[in-house]
């Protein structure tokens, strides 16, 4: 019964997804309908409907949605629509929900095949595991957010420039609103990432992590730090605005999309929602002892 | 046939901003100017006009064989006065970009014009002006004088008439309004943001009218410091000295240019400075100034640096013109009965000349043979029997002429017009006179002053 409430609410969530995605790009490309009140609220829709499917779908597994990272794809896309709903009034980016809607959607499908739903093993369990996996991942929503953002800038930026000021540039979020929004965005997933970070790090020494891709993992964590911090850096000291804080934006973005590809693709367990159907009484023990390989940790 | 006014120009919609600064002149420039195209002997009465988006010549030829050929004349003799203006070898690499109205489209055309259907921002209130500071300025320099300074008024007249009429001018739109919504569409709100206003003449008046209460501040900086700071005083602003030109950029984040400077006044190395200054802080530049004041290498070359001219506001001024179109059509109708209007009155200058001369001739035999006869057989009549003689082929010759006198104005007014007219002429034994060579001079009027009354062979402007 909960796996069927677990595979309805997944399908709701894709298809209030679809609405807003449809409904955002319909307005972007034609310049057709008013996305001010309807699109956000679909991604709202999405959004509760996805953060009940990831409770539902955690009690029928058995796993804490945070404790390791069975839900990883889903849980930073669902903290993502969170953030654009809570944020975008504030921010004046209503806009960005055609650049919001399809990602949280196409995260949502690839939860379906990518990532896994193996229990922590006992070798890497920890207390700060959770409070780590929470951080990088609520970080990992605002970057994607900070992403969204850049990415949009640069396009506002380039048809400002090439003075194609009708069409799409009307419709999306103004320059400056755009740029301000990423830096808020930066700012707010900055302590997250730095705690995540410091937390990887104790947890590293803990366990040790020795294969050639936690090792890359690892390093490209560091960087994506690193990355971000210059940005931040920049744009505060020597002015680092628009378009170079955008792209800065986007290469910190891509080493952290980076490390979480690394480690969902290494991950030799099943998706979360395929394991919805074999879901039962013992699928926690059988999940965790079933995999040979417990899952690791998000630098 | 209408009066063969000569318009030659070049407007926004045929020529790139770049090409039209090469023509437009200062209000200072415009003696000179003036003085280049009266000296020439095919024009007879003429005036230059100079905005952000048009600069044109508006010229009446002097009389000729006929008037398409004394058209001809003057539109040579106006090309080569642009060539000269400009500084150009030949004026033919120009000739795409120009455009020539004659007779009844010319008139139309100024009658559009002054009436804002042919602006980039329909309807807007700033062309009226510039075409009546154009006006005293031909009129002031002895260039308008007669029948082109009427035909101007007259558009003044339509002009009224399409802003009273119609909604075509409703609401605030114009070329620095515009300028603003675009801002609003780099930085959202403008609330807090510093507007600064390079130059303090017309259109830096309507971009503060237009920002209002929008920005968080608004700056002025204009060579004259006085001027700016009297247009401060009048919106809240600060008045800075050009000198400060830098140090206002840097506190700056919308700049509206507005200068009637002939070269850049801000230039790509003076916002690089600004920039580093900033700390790359996004400064938009609007430069509604023909020639432009703002170096566009900026915009090519500088991050977060725009620039946008009058030119790059076009598409922005389409989105706002469609809910005007609906008044376009209303405006027309009005230009056009004026333009039949002005065509009957221009017509009757054609018939005038032979009604005057018609009257004159029957006048003359009456009173010869009324003298002949008083000098003989009448000799012995006293004053009171002369007078009543004299008023006698006074009203003799009205009622003998009132037919033909009112035929051949109704003449006028038709396309077979000049037909009756040389019949007339050729009954009557009277002069042949072309209307281009019947025009006759009058005193300039003092500038300012309004135009002249008609004269005696002149009818009355219909209204």
């Amino acid at each position: 019964m909960n796996e069927t409430v677990a595979e309805g609410l997944f399908y709701l969530t894709a298809a209030a997804y679809v609405a807003a995605s449809v409904l955002f790009l319909r307005f972007l490309v034609r310049g057709k309908g008013d996305v001010g009140l309807l699109g956000p609220r679909l991604v709202g829709a999405g959004a509760a409907l996805h953060a009940a499917h990831i409770v539902v779908a955690s009690l029928v597994l058995r796993v804490c949605p945070v404790e390791g990272i069975h839900f990883p794809m889903s849980v930073a896309s669902m903290s993502m629509a969170v953030a654009y709903v809570l944020a975008r009034k504030r921010l004046k980016i209503e806009v960005a929900g055609a650049f919001i809607a399809p990602l949280a959607l196409t995260s949502l499908l690839a939860s379906r095949f990518v990532g896994g739903g193996a229990e922590p093993s006992a070798r890497v369990k920890s207390a700060i595991l959770p409070f780590h996996v929470t951080t990088n991942l609520f970080g990992v929503a605002l970057f994607t957010l900070a992403f969204s953002a850049a990415t949009l800038y640069l396009i506002q930026e380039h048809l400002l420039k090439k003075k194609q000021i009708d069409g799409v540039f009307r419709r999306l979020p103004p320059l400056d609103v755009l740029d301000r929004a990423e830096h808020r965005f930066l700012l707010a997933g900055f302590p997250l990432l730095t705690i995540g970070i410091v937390t990887g790090t104790l947890w590293a020494r803990h366990v040790e992590l020795g294969a050639p891709s936690e090792v890359l993992r690892s390093i490209f964590g560091y960087v994506t730090w690193l990355v971000i911090a210059a940005v931040l850096f920049m744009r505060a000291a020597v002015g680092w605005r628009g378009r170079r804080a955008a792209y800065g934006t986007i290469a910190g973005f891509g080493f952290a999309v980076a490390v979480l590809m690394l480690y969902l693709l290494r991950s030799p367990s099943p998706p979360v929602t395929a394991q919805l159907h074999q879901a039962g009484p013992t699928s926690s023990s059988s999940s965790s002892s079933g995999h040979g390989r417990a899952p690791e940790i998000l630098p | 046939m209408t009066l063969p006014v000569v318009v030659i120009g070049l407007s926004h919609k045929t020529a790139p901003v770049e090409v039209r600064e090469r023509f437009a002149s200062s209000s200072e420039l415009l003696p000179e100017i003036l003085a280049r195209l009266t000296a020439r002997e095919e024009i007879d009465e003429v005036m230059f006009l100079s905005t952000c988006n048009r600069v044109e010549v508006i010229g009446l030829p002097k009389s000729g064989t006929s008037h398409e050929a004394a058209a001809q004349l003057a539109s040579t003799a106006i090309r080569e006065a642009l060539r000269d203006h400009i500084g150009a070898r030949n004026i033919d690499e120009l000739r795409a970009y120009l455009y020539e109205r004659t007779g009844e489209d010319a008139v139309r055309h100024v009658f559009r014009v002054a009436a804002s259907l042919d602006s980039m921002v329909l309807g807007e209130p700033q062309i009226l002006g510039q075409v009546k500071d154009a006006f005293d300025a031909a009129v002031a320099s002895g260039a308008l004088r007669s029948h082109l300074a009427r035909c101007v008024s007259r558009a003044f007249t339509v002009a009224k008439r399409v802003r009273t009429e119609t909604q075509l001018g409703a609401g605030t739109v114009s070329i620095s309004s515009v300028a603003v919504d675009l801002a609003k569409r780099i930085f959202g709100d403008l609330g807090d943001r510093t507007v600064l206003l390079v130059g303090a003449g017309e259109m830096a008046e309507a971009a503060a009218k237009s920002l209002g209460q929008q920005a968080k501040a608004i700056r002025i900086c204009n060579r004259s410091f006085e001027r700016a700071a009297s247009l401060a005083a009048h919106f809240n602003a600060t008045a800075a000295p050009i000198e400060q030109l830098e140090s206002e950029l840097v506190q700056s984040d919308v700049v509206v240019a507005s200068t009637s400077s002939k070269s850049f006044v801000i230039t790509r190395d003076l916002v690089k400075r600004v920039m580093k200054q900033r700390k790359g802080r996004t400064l938009f530049f609007i430069d509604i100034a023909v020639p432009r004041n703002v170096d566009p290498a900026i915009h090519e070359h500088i991050d977060n640096a725009y620039v946008y001219d009058v030119d790059d506001l076009q598409s922005e001024v389409a989105e706002n013109m469609r809910s005007r179109k609906a008044e376009v059509a209303a405006a027309e109708k009005i230009v056009e009965a004026e333009l039949g209007s002005w065509n009957q009155w221009a017509r009757g200058l054609n018939v005038n000349p032979t009604i005057v001369a018609l009257r004159a001739k029957t006048r003359g035999v009456l009173v010869a043979e009324l003298e002949r006869s008083l000098g003989s057989r009448l000799k012995h009549l006293g004053e009171a029997d002369r007078a009543a003689l004299a008023q006698m082929i006074e009203s003799a010759t009205n009622k003998l002429l009132h037919s033909p006198t009112t035929r051949l104005k109704q003449a006028a007014g038709a396309s077979d017009g000049n037909d009756l007219v040389r019949a007339a002429q050729h009954l009557f034994d009277l002069p042949a006179a072309p209307a281009a060579q019947a025009l006759p001079r009058a005193e300039p009027p003092a500038p300012g002053a309004p135009v002249p009354a008609p004269r005696e062979s002149e009818e009355r402007l219909p209204h």
